[in-house]
């Protein structure tokens, strides 16, 4: 198994070469181009040139095949393929790559894994590695969804926070609103914050219509505690109606006691 | 804001899936290959042959280079772009469609589809919702030649050849094209079999249900309700509403009045009924008899 510790410290320096590389690489066709002849340099910087053109185009190629290989990990790690995945994931992160997208996607997905693995401390770490990169605008959305709930899972309601503040300040895709709304209740529900779980609640449960079914079930299973707690008794036995078509309670239940004791009661 | 003139054909289906073929064009790559050839070629018989202009060809030369090397990068970066923007507009139209904002999806695909697509995979894509927004829009016919098309033309994995099968046998429902959408059924039971796990799809049994319910067959549609509500309940989400809409027109047709208000009010409580009768004309007579799930004033 990959160690978190040892693959972050390895992103960071290999970054860190290809970084310079990069710049190396582009001094020496800068220099080949414009101070060639000067410098009486072989065929007038022609050849050197041509090298360091071949150089950049043999690195870019293993480059696209590392970005390739990354990309078809999230299908391993949903068909639950975890072996393969992490071989995958571990090849990926392991080869030299020219640009950052095949490392950064690699990472992202080692900490997508881990998630699936429960492993929430490892995830978090692996997220908060990644947060830590600056242009990472397309992943920076999925990675902060990722953190919010491994730590909502370890109990570290702050670094949730911090997440969770982090993705309000972003415009959101439809799949990952919906993802937040779930973890919004989730936090609210661990908080006791009743009153805003039930903000604009006609809304929240439009969304949770467009859920997969346990997700939606979930969804309308903390609004119903929610509204439980509240006191608005005629919309939570709506809301558990709902919840208990769409879905078991010891499933829509798991790893949350607290929606567990709410099922558990009849009223 | 001006409106679509006359000769405006609102998702003319014929039209889109010509417009939107991917087309091999002269991409800036081969133009740009073109160009430095031309500049190579023309510096060579302009200085090269001369002693004295022997270095400024040298230069020239790695000018040249340069510029094929930068235009080669530009290219990539340009045609990455292009990918981007097309995966993220295929994306606002999905988001569209699973909100229900049917003229804006409709008027997303159109668009989409009016112009070259970049890749067959993203044009399966789009005239795979725009089969969706065909059959929002009662357009039957047009939606399962869409979804024709797509068999045809385009090489899907299994699972996907599955969806869009079940997508066209509905269509064939919906169109009452009893025969056909049976033969289509009959075809998916039999895939099902081979492939075993097929056979759990929660979209087959939907459709296979609503087939009996349109045929006249309630106690069938019942048993494979019945049957299938584990699976249709893990997987359709919301959609699970249609089931129990259905369910409920066929307990309503054997006069088991108990079962039919117990499952026209799961099917409510679910989704709202106007949604429901949209989809499903045939469960409109039990709007006069049986009694919605009344929802709280707060979501309703």
């Amino acid at each position: 198994m990959i160690s978190v510790d040892g693959v972050i410290a390895r992103f960071r320096r290999d970054l860190a070469l290809a970084a310079l590389l990069r710049a190396a690489l582009m001094v020496g066709a800068a220099v080949c181009l414009l101070g060639g002849p000067m410098l009486g340099l072989s065929g007038d910087g022609l050849v050197p040139l041509i090298l360091i053109g071949a150089v950049w185009i043999v690195l870019s190629y293993r480059s696209m095949v590392g970005a390739r290989l990354a990309s078809d990990s999230p299908s391993l790690i949903a068909a639950g393929n975890f072996e393969q995945a992490e071989k995958q994931i571990d090849s990926v992160l392991r080869s030299f790559s020219l640009f950052r997208t095949a490392k950064l996607l690699g990472l992202h997905h080692l900490a997508l894994l881990r998630h699936a693995q429960r492993r929430w401390r490892e995830s978090a770490l692996l997220c908060q590695a990644l947060l830590g990169q600056r242009g990472i605008a397309d992943l920076s959305r999925s990675t902060l969804l990722l953190m919010a709930d491994s730590t909502l899972r370890l109990g570290d309601l702050r670094g949730t926070l911090w997440a969770l503040d982090a993705l309000y300040r972003q415009r959101l895709g439809l799949a990952e609103a919906l993802a937040l709304q779930l973890l919004q209740l989730d936090y609210g529900s661990r908080i006791g914050a009743w009153e805003q779980m039930l903000s604009c609640v006609g809304v929240k449960v439009q969304l949770s219509e467009l859920m997969p079914s346990i997700n939606a079930a979930r969804s309308q299973a903390f609004l119903a505690l929610a509204a439980y707690k509240a006191g608005r008794m005629e919309l939570a036995r709506w809301l558990r109606r709902r919840v208990e078509l769409l879905a078991d309670a010891p499933e829509i239940a798991a790893d949350r006691p607290i929606l567990a004791e709410m099922l558990a009661q009849a009223w | 804001m001006t409106g679509p003139g006359p000769d405006f054909a609102f998702l003319d289906v014929a039209t889109l899936l010509e417009s939107s073929r991917p087309r091999g064009r002269w991409s800036g790559m081969r133009l740009l290959i073109a160009g430095c050839a031309a500049a190579l070629l023309l510096s060579w018989f302009l200085l090269g042959q001369t002693p004295g202009t022997q270095q400024l060809f040298s230069v020239s030369l790695s000018v040249l280079l340069g510029v094929f090397v930068a235009g080669w990068a530009l290219n990539g970066f340009l045609a990455v772009r292009e990918a981007r923007a097309q995966q993220r507009q295929l994306q606002i139209i999905e988001e569209l469609i699973q909100l229900r904002r049917w003229p804006q999806a409709a008027f997303s695909v159109q668009a989409f589809l009016s112009r070259p697509a970049r890749s067959p995979a993203t044009r399966a894509q789009a005239m795979l919702f725009l089969a969706m927004v065909l059959a929002r829009y009662h357009r039957f016919d047009d939606s399962v030649a869409v979804h024709e098309h797509i068999l045809e033309e385009v090489l899907l994995d299994d699972e996907a050849v599955h969806s869009v099968q079940v997508g066209r046998a509905m269509a064939l429902l919906r169109a009452e094209n009893l025969l056909d959408a049976d033969r289509a059924i009959a075809d998916l039971r039999r895939q099902a079999r081979a492939a075993g796990g097929i056979g759990e799809s929660p979209g087959l049994a939907l459709v296979e249900i609503y087939r009996d319910v349109k045929t006249g067959h309630p106690a069938e549609a019942i048993q494979m309700f019945q049957s299938r509500l584990a699976v249709m309940r893990r997987d359709l989400g919301h959609r699970l509403a249609d089931a129990w809409a259905l369910a409920a027109r066929a307990y309503d047709m054997l006069g088991q009045s108990p079962q039919a208000e117990q499952a026209y009010r799961n099917a409510t409580l679910l989704l709202p009924l106007v949604e429901l009768r949209r989809r499903y004309p045939e469960i409109a007579p039990l709007a006069d008899r049986l009694a919605p799930a009344a929802a709280p004033a707060e979501v309703a």
